[in-house]
């Protein structure tokens, strides 16, 4: 707290008031800090937040590439189980194959 | 610990000789740390199998620990995507040192939110509910245990756990980030269930408290 004598300048915080009729009209925005930021303060401390954005461009760095070391072989899993498995990275948004029954499938651990 | 290993920010391998390795993680030069440190894990069960408590323990297993998002990414891209693994299986990211079970420590006063998925829309979900996760968009706290992707039959379930099913303010914010980041479509019902009902009734999805 200032224990100067002039008078410091307050500004509200910038609000926006919405009436939605619908969730769907929920905006993108609603409840995430301006920017995206990387480092915030909360009250009772700081946390570490990442919006989406910045995760997925963390995707693209060198040191997120690698395969892991120690990544348990588990067949349709892991590795592929016993025919070579599609694309793992594709993010494109796939329909399910009809499973008419559920293969019996036994885990080796 | 050789070098390389070093640089890719790897792992001690503890193994008890037990189902979970402890692994403790080290955050390698230029990463980004998480929050939290985060555990994937991974189960199925054969149907003809009946579930119970003890059998539940022993078909769920860790795959890996993360500790900066680009740890968790090395483990996802090498993770097949929810929406193609087969029979009745699931994919769990849980905080380090909470198991993924009802009668964990941190789960005992718990309960989570569900959502049903028609079949196609798993894999996307998921990822924006761990991405969600991991960058600490929930806001509430410490209450976060984890989240759930369960493939089943004729419907994929997404769930977050969180530890306290008696803090409304807790579960409404989360089910609040969960419509924002996850851009259900209108109409879509979430339902809670607390753990302590899941162990009355073993079960982990039915007689759910449904939330329009």
């Amino acid at each position: 707290m200032s224990s100067s004598s002039s008078p410091v300048k307050s500004c509200p915080i910038p609000t926006r008031v919405l009436t939605l009729k619908d969730w769907s009209q929920l905006p993108d925005c609603y409840s995430q800090t301006p920017g995206g930021t990387l480092f915030s303060t909360t009250p009772g401390g700081t946390r570490i937040v990442y919006d989406r954005k910045f995760l997925l461009d963390c995707r693209n760095s060198p040191l997120a590439r690698t395969p892991p070391c120690c990544l348990p072989q588990i067949p349709g899993v892991t590795v592929p189980a016993t025919h070579p498995m599609g694309k793992l990275q594709d993010l494109k948004e796939e329909e399910e194959k009809d499973i008419a029954d559920d293969s019996q499938f036994e885990m080796d651990i | 610990m050789d070098r390389v290993q070093e640089e890719m920010g790897c792992y001690h391998d503890n193994s008890d000789g037990t189902n979970n390795i402890r692994k403790s993680v080290c955050a390698a030069l230029g990463e980004h740390p998480l929050q939290y440190k985060y555990t994937f894990w991974f189960s199925r069960r054969t149907p003809s199998r009946p579930a119970s408590s003890l059998s539940y323990e022993q078909n769920i297993r860790q795959i890996g620990t993360i500790g900066t998002v680009e740890q968790f990414w090395r483990f996802y891209s090498h993770l097949i995507r929810p929406g193609d693994l087969s029979g009745h299986s699931d994919f769990h990211l849980f905080k380090e040192g909470i198991k993924p079970m009802w009668e964990d420590e941190c789960n005992r006063a718990g309960g989570k939110w569900i959502i049903r998925l028609r079949k196609g829309l798993s894999s996307r979900l998921w990822e924006n509910i761990i991405l969600a996760m991991l960058g600490e968009q929930f806001m509430v706290g410490e209450e976060i245990c984890g989240a759930v992707v369960s493939i089943r039959f004729q419907e994929d379930i997404l769930s977050i756990w969180n530890k306290t099913s008696s803090d409304h303010t807790t579960t409404s914010r989360i089910r609040d980030t969960l419509r924002r980041v996850l851009n259900l479509p209108a109409n879509t019902i979430m339902e809670y269930k607390t753990h302590d009902d899941s162990l009355r009734d073993n079960s982990s999805y039915r007689n759910t408290k449904i939330s329009l």
